[in-house]
């Protein structure tokens, strides 16, 4: 898999175009933003809950791809895994900054049941069949016990501590422990089977 | 710690999950197990990725790529290629 979203026949593969970046190539950046925009915003919105500051996070992290573009390595891993994990830092540092966790915590406690559910878009039989990436990832996160993805969510989109998910859950450290190990053992695997297939 | 329990150290590692305390024990078995183990902490970054690919991709605006791309040509002008550190 070079690509983890469809691309055009012919088109540069993610690794061609962070070399494009590296040696300076604008274009090389303007394709790679047409790429993977959608789901970098869709992840910061994740983190952040609000889309003008989505917006302007977007820049900047487009931005440092152009600038740090120099640290990625092929060999290390992924085009996208070194962005997401770039977008991630930022929207979390962004959310921490701008005192807005409170805000976030707030609307998260207003929306319980939504969260889970949002990492599923109706995945069906046929989306499967097609293979569509993200449906089958949605589809493991999904198969996942409610308490598994809850700690998950309050884990990676944001940011949480295992002391503080115990403490924002009001359960305890040692389950929570339990629940994230587990919950990320089977995505894991689940993420391996996927790139066994391809 | 036996590698079975470094793997899921590793996996709460990759996401900043893992507490202060556990941080030692886990540099401690990441040292033990040498390449075997940077291997499977570099495979679970990948999980990174598919907590990414599990979200419906929102639509980015056509301003900000424009304000994006000002900008780059704009640095690309002062300097052949991207920020040297």
């Amino acid at each position: 898999m070079t690509s983890a979203v469809d691309r055009e026949p012919g088109a540069p593969s993610d690794v061609d175009l962070m070399l494009g970046i590296q040696s300076g190539d604008a274009d090389a950046l303007s394709q790679l933003y047409d790429r993977y925009s959608g789901i970098m915003k869709a992840l910061i919105l994740r983190i952040i809950h609000n889309e003008t500051e989505a917006d302007d996070l977007l820049q900047e992290v487009f931005m440092e791809i152009w600038n740090q573009a120099k640290n990625f390595s092929a060999e290390k891993g992924k085009a996208l895994g070194w962005m997401v994990t770039l977008t991630r830092r930022r929207a979390i540092d962004a959310l921490r900054k701008k005192q807005a966790y409170a805000r976030a915590e707030e609307r998260l406690q207003a929306e319980p049941e939504r969260q889970p559910l949002a990492w599923v878009e109706n995945a069906t039989e046929k989306d499967i069949e097609a293979g569509d990436t993200r449906v089958l990832m949605a589809k493991v996160i999904n198969s996942l016990p409610e308490a598994q993805q809850q700690v998950i969510e309050l884990a990676f989109f944001q940011g949480m501590s295992q002391r503080e998910i115990a403490f924002h859950t009001n359960v305890p450290l040692g389950t929570v422990k339990t629940r994230l190990e587990l919950g990320l053992k089977k995505i894991y695997e689940g993420l391996k089977e996927l790139r066994d297939e391809l | 710690m036996s590698f079975e329990e470094f793997q899921n150290c590793a996996r709460l590692y990759v996401i900043g999950a893992l507490e202060p305390e556990e941080l030692q024990d886990f540099e401690a078995a990441r040292k033990q197990y040498g390449p075997a183990a940077e291997d499977f902490i570099n495979q679970c970054y990948g999980l990174h990725e598919a907590f990414a690919l599990s979200l419906k991709p929102a639509k980015a605006s056509n301003a900000i790529k424009d304000k994006l791309m000002s900008m780059v040509r704009e640095r690309g002008q002062g300097q052949s290629g991207p920020r040297s550190a």
